[in-house]
């Protein structure tokens, strides 16, 4: 039972996802998309996910494993550099953003935008080589 | 005189810090602009004057007399400072 609120939406990515059969509310679930650990809340006639770990360094942690791995990509040996310019992007600009960019809109949120769109595949990184393939 | 060495780089970004890290290494002056940390208005006029100079909005961006690196790239830096 679907329950006509199929689809869940993550506020990293801004986009929704499929609901699977069996989830409920408060339910914990990773965003297949962005890899954002989403607690789940029913909104009306729709799903929403709260961020888990809302703005903490555990967040993007998590956040960039899940990624990673969803999409079989790796980090290398800058990863902890790039998690330190993330942790410093949100404590001055208020959320996880590219830490090589001067972009402080929510489609360039880690993993922004164009790497969710297949940049790393096209340029076997992405733009601040936090996810390589 | 030469004109010193400028950097536009961005403090939360990794390769802008080792990029500063070669140049304090080799004892090369250099004016620094973090334009994350500069204030509203000027940080328009810097980025618009960086995608002057550049042609685009990346980071970090060092001028050498009439050089311009763009990324962390210390083959071309040695060579533009002849190191």
């Amino acid at each position: 039972m679907t329950d006509g609120r199929e689809r869940v939406y993550c506020p990293v990515c801004q986009a929704k996802f499929r609901f699977i059969d069996g989830w409920r509310e408060g339910d914990t679930v990773v965003c297949p998309i962005c890899g954002q650990r989403l607690t789940l809340r029913s909104e009306g006639e729709a799903w929403t996910g709260d961020r888990v770990d809302a703005m903490t360094e555990k967040e993007i942690r998590d956040r960039a494993e899940n990624f990673a791995k969803l999409r079989g990509y790796s980090f290398t040996d800058i990863k902890e550099e790039i998690i330190e310019g993330l942790v410093g992007k949100q404590r001055r600009f208020g959320d996880f953003y590219c830490p090589c960019r001067m972009l402080h809109t929510p489609e360039y949120q880690c993993p922004c935008k164009p790497t969710r769109g297949g940049d790393v595949e096209r340029n076997g990184r992405c733009h601040c080589g936090f996810f390589w393939k | 005189m030469e004109e010193k060495v400028k950097v536009y780089a961005l403090s939360t970004c990794p390769y802008c810090k080792r990029t500063k890290k070669f140049l304090d290494e080799h004892k090369i002056p250099y004016d620094c602009k973090d334009v994350d940390m500069l204030d509203d208005d000027e940080q328009d006029k810097v980025l618009e004057e960086i995608e002057r100079i550049s042609g685009k909005r990346a980071f970090p961006v060092v001028v050498i007399g009439s050089e311009v690196i763009v990324g962390h790239d210390e083959d071309r830096l040695r060579r533009a400072l002849k190191l």
